[in-house]
């Protein structure tokens, strides 16, 4: 065993609860709880009932102005112009080489004013390549990470806790929607979005300052949303249920399946990027031309066939020949084996192949598959109800 | 470390790691596994394997892993010789590291030529209690 520890790190409004009630650990910069009781708990409550999670460890930016459309524009790859009021999208913001800068949430709030949703890790790089290119437009960002809290409330029951907190069918809110409500008598924007594959929402409390008030108002909120969401089966989970889910999912992170040398096509996130918008994005004649040229390396989904957990960096092989890389690995919940995503070379295995995985000198088949990896009709936000 | 770091077992006659494995001897073998302190930090085991019985390991050198839901840890040898034996129950029921690492949880025996020698480096369970506190 290596057990290894820690740096100066950020904490969240609801630090003192995490830390009361379950294992923190250092993530990203931040102290994160990894877990209240167990991972496996948390990860199917989140598929059979619901599961709330901190996220305010990410990044708010509010960004406004006359100009802030073309601003966006030109910093994400998903169409802003076609967002109407309290709509939102999933886009990445890419270099110069079509390479991911960082994957993000936009919402519209307002005629000229979007929500920026960013990850953790990348915070303080988004925020100087915002403020660095709003030289070029009239626009203002405002970083309100600090006083805006994020909570994700998912799975099967977390649309049926959110409409009896809120007083309104959240249901009917259609996905990705972004509205402004009350819940638990204060202001805030329910967003019909998440990162576990499940149906739900992610809330963002209002007016929530980085001070004993603020943190108070934060615990008060969350201890809320545990309270009204007892009959509907809630548990806190924390970071572990967060990585296992969206794996399970299928779901990309920045630092493993998105870095700055990998673009969304080659990720296989192409509904992030479109090509008939203006004016053009950083990054959109590098991406023009793979789009034509084709993509040097292609995500994957492995299921394992053998025993073993797959994790990061460990070399994908056909016949001993390294082919690609495990980018995220894990035990899956629902399918009770090892899962993972990997980068391979384009065309070198195909959905249903059997490939090696090298497993620390132990090779050990897997299967090329796509996702979710859970059965969609069982599982998921598709599911049959 | 995490909660209850500081609350976890240790037993007396036992043999430590500072990568947190014990050893017990019994004869010429010595058996081998994680500490409650381990079992403890990584939680949810999901899966255990050690090398096959008849591959030969040096002391502190990785002869196995321990997948959690959390991570993968390597698993390093207390003792230098040839793994006799695995606990092949944990094959089908891993977690039982977490219930019971002193016992049903323990992971290989390892035949020995010369334990007093690789033991006489290791912690006692004193010496290991003022470890894990200390971290």
């Amino acid at each position: 065993m290596v057990i290894s520890l820690s740096e100066k790190l950020d904490r969240t409004h609801l630090y003192e609860w995490h830390k009361s009630h379950g294992d923190v650990v250092p993530f990203a910069g931040w102290e994160m709880p990894v877990r209240y009781t167990d991972i496996r708990e948390e990860h199917m409550a989140v598929r059979e009932a619901v599961g709330i999670f901190d996220t305010t460890h990410m990044s708010r930016f509010f960004v406004s102005g006359p100009q802030v459309v073309d601003f966006l524009q030109t910093l994400t790859t998903n169409n802003v112009a076609k967002l109407g009021l309290n709509e939102g999208h999933y886009a990445t913001c890419l270099n110069e080489k079509g390479g991911i800068h960082d994957d993000l949430m936009i919402y519209r709030i307002g005629e000229m004013e979007f929500i920026w949703i960013t990850n953790a890790s990348n915070g303080p790089k988004i925020k100087s390549h915002l403020i660095a290119n709003a030289k070029r437009f009239k626009v203002v960002v405002e970083d309100r990470s600090k006083d805006v809290v994020m909570i994700a409330v998912q799975g099967p029951n977390a649309l049926e806790l959110l409409s009896k907190m809120a007083g309104l069918d959240a249901r009917a809110l259609p996905r990705f929607s972004c509205n402004s409500v009350k819940l638990a008598g204060h202001d805030c924007y329910l967003c019909r979005t998440g990162y576990t594959g499940e149906e739900g929402g992610e809330v963002l409390l209002l007016n929530t300052p980085f001070n004993d008030a603020g943190k108070k108002k934060a615990i008060a909120f969350w201890e809320e949303i545990l309270k009204q969401g007892k009959d509907f089966g809630v548990k806190p989970c924390g970071l572990g249920a967060r990585d296992s889910t969206r794996l399970e999912a299928g779901l990309v992170l920045y630092g493993h399946e998105l870095d700055e040398n990998t673009t969304p096509l080659e990720a296989r996130i192409s509904y992030a990027v479109k090509f008939k918008v203006a004016p053009h994005y950083i990054g959109y004649d590098a991406l023009s031309k793979q789009k034509e040229a084709g993509v040097t390396k292609t995500r994957i989904g492995l299921v394992m066939v053998d025993k073993g957990i797959p994790r990061e960096q460990y070399p994908v092989l056909i016949n001993g020949e390294k082919i690609g890389m495990v980018t995220s690995g894990g035990m899956s919940p629902v399918l009770d084996c090892g899962i993972a995503m990997a980068y391979v070379k384009p065309e070198s295995a195909k959905e249903g192949d059997t490939v090696e995985i090298d497993i620390k000198g132990r090779v050990r088949k897997a299967k090329v598959t796509g996702w979710p990896f859970y059965d969609p009709q069982k599982y998921g936000e598709n599911r049959a109800r | 470390m995490s909660k209850g770091a500081k609350g976890t077992k240790v037993i007396d006659g036992l043999y430590y790691t500072k990568e947190h494995e014990w050893a017990k001897v019994q004869g010429d073998m010595v058996i081998v596994g994680i500490t409650d302190y381990a079992q403890n930090a990584l939680h949810e085991i999901t899966f255990v394997e050690i090398k096959e019985p008849g591959t030969d390991v040096t002391a502190g050198e990785e002869c196995g892993l321990v997948e959690s839901m959390k991570a993968s840890s390597d698993v390093f040898s207390p003792v230098s010789g040839q793994i006799a034996e695995v606990n092949t129950a944990l094959d089908d029921a891993p977690e039982i590291v977490n219930q019971d690492p002193y016992g049903k949880g323990w992971m290989c025996k390892i035949k020995c030529s010369n334990p007093k020698q690789d033991l006489k480096k290791l912690m006692d369970s004193k010496a290991y209690s003022a470890f894990i506190v200390s971290k």
